[in-house]
């Protein structure tokens, strides 16, 4: 008799793992029924969450430790995630209109690093603020999201100031594409395949990957209660290896096909595998017209993806902090990275997969530009990718006072 | 789940993507008294108009993907009407839960009194939840309708191609259906489907 776990997913490539997991039988392997129920919004996943509707969810890692810290207007509710569910994965569209003004006010920027285009957009800017235009608007998808760093760090690298010189904004991945060709808003930061829709349907332009601001940044992560997984902590670790399993499945170039067909069915992502397919294997078309890139397929597993990295979680608290969105000591939000990502619970449950954890749960993050090997836990080494973030911002996590004796 | 003439005077905002549940919403918190309220469908441009009509409560269906933005938009407000998420406010979790379960979710503006607000929720639970039982009960009886047809259909075949008199016709089946412990509109399909093979 198998026990059935009742799981969020959001229409996104990344909810690739538990979708896998249940398609290609993991889950049943480790005597789980996965009931996977899609979700519009992130506010709806958190809900339900809390109040035990889901047992479990493809969640955005900030807003696991949101939740836990009871950020946003929410009462705390405890949250852990005994693993990540793959890195990166994002990108930054722009409208045509607001694409062609970029190319137009800077040119060499534009025909340079897809990370730098926001100084274009600085150009934009500061013609319509000497106009008297209305300030551009962008969105991202949740408040407490990767993508909200990721475009106030693509913004201040190009010295936009992203509370004051243009409008942030929130809006649900699956209403992006749609808000664009609206003209509601004239740019934002989501997850595939909803920029490469913008494209398709001749709305936006890709003007920023993901890789281009941070390479291997944390993304989503698996999360439940802590008080579910501290009742079943079976059911917790069969979980989690039913998750790797998939993940390793889905990392594989050669499954990407038919990874993309099972995520085209409306019961998961619901975009045709034509747009799918390319997001998949990392060649996509950014731009109307344009030949295909040749970017790192998504990662589900290499590089440590599935590893609910503490110092990635430190890392995401720092920014909220710096974003206004909570006030928090280097102590306080140690101890919170430690209580929700759970890396001990992941090094447990993988143990009989021969699957090897890094030794070092906390590391600098940013100083990287190619892969390495890092010493594993019982001897070896794990290979994780590049950190190298745009601007090249190196990140202490072992608080702040430290960060001046660690260089 | 009167309200008092004091509590009347609340701008109510029901927001939903079903129009047939926030009409059966907005038409229970008028009856029970609350005079100001309005409703929006979905794809309009959500914040403009929330901004324009200044509610002191949105009611929301708790699936509503325009939830995420219309939260962004509370974290935002610099203004000093500045509403909340209900679940900020602890004091009562089983109608917290209620609501949830029942696909609910409420915003208020910060600083009113969850004694103003609770009888606003509670309405639109019981209003979500007989729209629920509602579509529940129609959808049940056009499957029992359906259901009557294809046996209609199946008594007359046999009647037709097997000289059964009705009655005959209709104890075969029902006997065949408990025979084999299955519905009787199963089996009356089996017929059908038969039947229509043959010619």
């Amino acid at each position: 008799m198998s026990e059935t776990v009742k799981l969020g997913v959001v229409p996104l490539i990344d909810c690739a793992i538990p979708v896998v997991a249940h398609e290609m039988g993991f889950a049943a392997e480790e005597g789980l029924a996965l009931d996977l129920v899609r979700e519009a919004s992130w506010a709806a996943v958190r809900d339900k969450l809390a109040f035990g509707l889901l047992d479990a969810a493809h969640l955005l890692a900030p807003l696991s430790l949101a939740m836990t810290a009871g950020l946003g207007g929410t009462p705390a509710v405890p949250v852990v995630a005994p693993m990540a569910l793959g890195l990166g994965g994002n990108g930054i569209t722009v409208s045509t209109a607001l694409f062609e003004r970029m190319k137009e006010a800077a040119p060499e920027v534009m025909a340079g690093p897809r990370g730098q285009s926001a100084r274009a957009l600085g150009k934009v800017i500061e013609a319509d603020r000497a106009a008297g235009r209305p300030r551009l608007s962008f969105a991202s998808v949740f408040p407490f999201s990767s993508h909200t760093y990721e475009l106030r760090l693509w913004l201040a690298d190009a010295g936009i100031d992203p509370d004051r010189d243009v409008n942030l904004g929130i809006i649900a991945p699956a209403r992006m594409a749609e808000s664009l060709h609206m003209g509601w808003i004239d740019g934002y930061c989501v997850g595939e395949p909803w920029n490469l829709r913008a494209v398709q349907r001749g709305v936006g332009v890709v003007v920023a990957a993901k890789a281009d601001i941070w390479p291997n940044a944390p993304e989503k992560v698996l999360g439940v209660r802590e008080d579910w997984a501290a009742e079943r902590p079976d059911t917790t670790a069969a979980l989690v290896r039913a998750l790797v399993r998939a993940a390793q499945w889905a990392d594989a170039a050669e499954n990407r096909p038919a990874l993309a067909a099972i995520l085209a069915d409306m019961r998961y992502v619901g975009v045709s595998p034509k747009i799918l397919e390319p997001a998949l294997s990392g060649r996509p078309v950014l731009r109307p017209d344009a030949p295909a890139e040749a970017l790192d397929r998504h990662i589900f597993y290499r590089w440590q993806a599935t590893y609910p990295w503490p110092s990635r979680a430190i890392w995401l608290l720092d920014r909220m902090v710096e974003a206004g969105q909570a006030a928090l000591s280097a102590a306080d939000a140690t101890a919170l990275a430690r209580r929700v990502f759970r890396d001990d619970l992941y090094a447990a449950a993988v143990e009989s997969l021969g699957v090897p954890v890094p030794e070092a749960d906390v590391t600098v993050i940013g100083t990287h530009d190619a892969p390495r090997d890092v010493p594993a836990r019982g001897g070896g080494t794990v290979t994780i990718g590049p950190d190298l973030q745009l601007g090249r911002r190196t990140f202490y996590p072992f608080g702040r006072d430290a960060a001046s004796e660690a260089t | 789940m009167t309200a008092a003439t004091a509590e009347a005077d609340l701008t109510i905002l029901v927001i939903d993507g079903d129009p047939d549940r926030a009409a059966v919403v907005e038409r229970g918190l008028v009856e029970a008294g609350w005079l100001r309220v309005s409703v929006i469908g979905p794809s309009v441009n959500l914040l403009q108009r929330v901004q324009a009509l200044g509610p002191d409560v949105i009611i929301i269906d708790l699936e509503n993907p325009d939830r995420d933005t219309l939260e962004q938009m509370f974290q935002v407000s610099r203004a000093v009407r500045r509403p909340i998420a209900m679940f900020v406010d602890q004091s009562d979790s089983a109608m917290i839960r209620g609501a949830v379960e029942a696909g609910v979710s409420a915003y208020v503006v910060d600083g009113l009194r969850q004694e103003r607000i609770k009888p606003i929720v509670d309405m639109a639970i019981s209003r979500f939840n007989t729209f629920d039982r509602l579509i529940r009960e129609r959808d049940e009886a056009q499957a029992r309708l359906a259901d009557r047809k294809l046996i209609e259909r199946a008594k007359g075949l046999l009647m037709k191609n097997r000289g059964l008199a009705e009655e005959e016709a209709y104890t075969l089946m029902r006997r065949t259906a408990m025979k084999q412990n299955r519905k009787l509109s199963d089996i009356a399909q089996s017929v059908i489907t038969a039947f229509e093979m043959e010619f």
